[in-house]
């Protein structure tokens, strides 16, 4: 796999971030080689192990289920770049005339 | 016609909201329809810094709906994360299970008429819900409520099983029932507890392999579902049939004009980027702990049918609607011991109690009488103590007034029994004989149509209280002689 143009832009696209042009040479450098490293990795003999995903060993802790900790609209609310007092405001997703 | 040369083949994937206080991965309240955003908190908004935790009473949901199924339980399962970007998805990702979901395989047997047919399970996962977004209450805004946000889920995959629109409306029938049996959703498709995806596509009776396959994505009602489903089924054969090829694509349904179309999705949009969720250790489940769950189960709604039809011998029609609730169910196994005639008890229910508890708005087992109480009460019309119109007329509501005291003791206070003994009955039919001479006269001479005007004056006089045949036979003997 390469790292291009189209796959930066594509990144660029899922993530929701807009890159300057230099940004997005740094990032192409970097990716390349974190990329190299992950091919040097490949290189070695893993038949037979099993991918370590979870490092704690443990299972997880499963809690009551119980009803505690919410927070008021307003504490909710308090962060949001836009808000009515009621609900959050985002830009309209949908195109309703349709 | 085309259309006959073509089979519809259909797997669904349902989402069941469960019935748990909190929320699945912190304390958040699922109660429905509270004020938009009051049931939110750090984690549900997904603040930077928290941490989710795994509600227990969603895992017990999900192995007993494993078992329900015939599912393989995996006693090690985990969390991914699926990303992607809405505003009702605070943290960028949905935590769900992709490689390792907690059950595998199974089946639900579904009725279609008087059979059943079983219904393949790919496999079962947990998940959470996103929030809510109102397109149509500001002209330039989404309104976002988060109060759904978080809500534990069960998704269920079929395997491609179903073969019309009949077919999967009776598998979320069949599924919507077992939730409720197992107790761990409400299964109300109002309320958004229950929605499906359906996964439509034809091939050539006799063809082997699938056809292309189209998903209409989240109806929650059924008639909604059929309707996308007839529509789909027609729109893939006209274009087959006019020479093209179905297109595998994401689908919308819109009930008003009762069409699909295409979401307007980019290509992106499906790169889910699914990855193993670090916030989240494996849920591993102890041999112990599935046993303890497996023994919580309660007879499942296919059992109970084949129990109802079976050692009771009701009709399949009785039955379907006994088994349709498992409270009906329970209230006829209550009223069992004190009554041997099981069809009695499946008309009491069906004709009486289901339609007042209906018509009262209460649920079945808040029904005031006693399952003793109306065991008797079916036992007096047998034993022709009370006369069964007289029964369901005046003792039954007097059972529902003084739900306290026995239908015996009613029936005694209020006169209904009906008078069998002999000294009741013969001076009734001296009465009569004496009152209508001429009338005797006739029947002796061959006129034997006057019986029905003597058991019509007898029953006058006893006030409907006689036992008809005792009468009959009595009269008959007199008029004799």
């Amino acid at each position: 796999m390469t790292i291009d143009e189209t796959l930066i832009y594509r990144l660029e696209h899922l993530t929701r971030l807009e890159l300057r042009p230099e940004e997005r040479e740094a990032l192409k450098i970097d990716l390349n080689k974190i990329l190299q490293m992950v091919e040097t990795l490949e290189g070695l003999d893993l038949t037979g192990i099993e991918p370590l995903v979870y490092v704690s060993g443990s299972g997880a802790a499963l809690r009551e289920d119980e009803v505690w900790g919410q927070v008021a609209v307003s504490q909710a609310l308090e962060n949001a770049p836009d808000q009515d007092g009621t609900y959050f405001l985002a830009p309209k997703v949908i195109d309703l005339k349709k | 016609m085309p259309y006959d040369r073509y089979e519809t083949v259909i797997g669904l994937e349902v989402h069941l909201q469960l019935a748990t206080e909190s929320k699945a991965f912190c304390g958040d309240d699922t109660t429905f329809g509270m004020p938009p955003n009051t049931q939110v908190s750090p984690i549900s908004l997904g603040h930077p810094g928290t941490l989710p935790r795994l509600n227990a009473r969603q895992v017990e949901f999900a192995v007993k709906l494993a078992y329900a199924l015939n599912s393989r339980v995996n006693p090690v399962n985990t969390f991914d994360r699926k990303n992607y970007f809405y505003a009702d998805l605070p943290k960028g990702y949905q935590i769900t299970q992709d490689k390792q979901p907690i059950c595998v395989g199974g089946e639900l047997p579904v009725k279609l008429g008087d059979t059943w047919k079983p219904i393949r399970i790919h496999h079962v996962h947990m998940e959470e819900d996103a929030g809510k977004s109102i397109h149509n209450l500001h002209p330039r805004k989404s309104l976002i409520d988060l109060n759904r946000a978080g809500t534990p889920l069960l998704e269920i995959v079929t395997q491609p099983d179903l073969r019309s629109a009949e077919e999967a409306d009776a598998f979320m029938t069949g599924i919507r029932q077992l939730a409720r049996y197992l107790e761990i959703s409400d299964g109300n498709m109002e309320e958004g507890s229950l929605r499906c995806d359906v996964n439509v596509s034809v091939r050539l009776k006799g063809a082997t392999t699938l056809g292309e396959r189209c998903e209409i994505k989240n109806l929650n009602s059924m008639r909604y579902a059929r309707q996308a489903v007839e529509y789909e089924v027609k729109r893939q054969i006209d274009l087959i049939e006019a020479g093209g090829k179905v297109e595998q694509q994401t689908l919308n349904f819109d009930p008003a004009t009762g069409a699909t179309s295409p979401l307007r999705e980019k290509e992106d949009a499906h790169d889910y980027r699914y990855f193993p969720e670090p916030d989240l250790p494996p849920v591993v489940l102890s041999p112990e702990y599935l046993e303890e769950v497996r023994q919580e189960l309660p007879p499942l709604p296919w059992e109970v049918y084949a129990h109802l039809t079976g050692d009771n011998g009701l009709s399949g029609y009785d039955a379907s609607i006994l088994f349709e609730e498992r409270e009906t169910v329970l209230l006829f196994e209550a009223i069992s011991p004190y009554c041997a005639n099981k069809k009695g008890i499946a008309n009491l229910l069906i004709n009486r109690l289901i339609p007042y508890c209906q018509e009262q708005k209460i649920p079945l087992d808040r029904f005031p009488v006693s399952p003793e109480h109306l065991g008797a009460f079916i036992l007096l019309i047998d034993s022709g103590k009370v006369s069964s119109s007289i029964a369901y007329q005046r003792l039954f509501p007097a059972m529902i007034e003084s739900p306290g005291s026995s239908p015996e003791a009613l029936a005694t206070s209020l006169n209904l029994l009906q008078q069998g003994d002999d000294d009741f009955l013969a001076d009734l039919v001296h009465q009569v004989i004496g009152a209508y001479p001429d009338k005797v006269n006739e029947y002796q001479k061959g006129k034997k149509g006057l019986m029905g005007f003597f058991m019509g004056e007898l029953m006058k006089r006893s006030k409907g209280k006689a036992d008809p045949a005792k009468a009959t036979q009595m009269l008959s003997e007199a008029l004799k002689s």
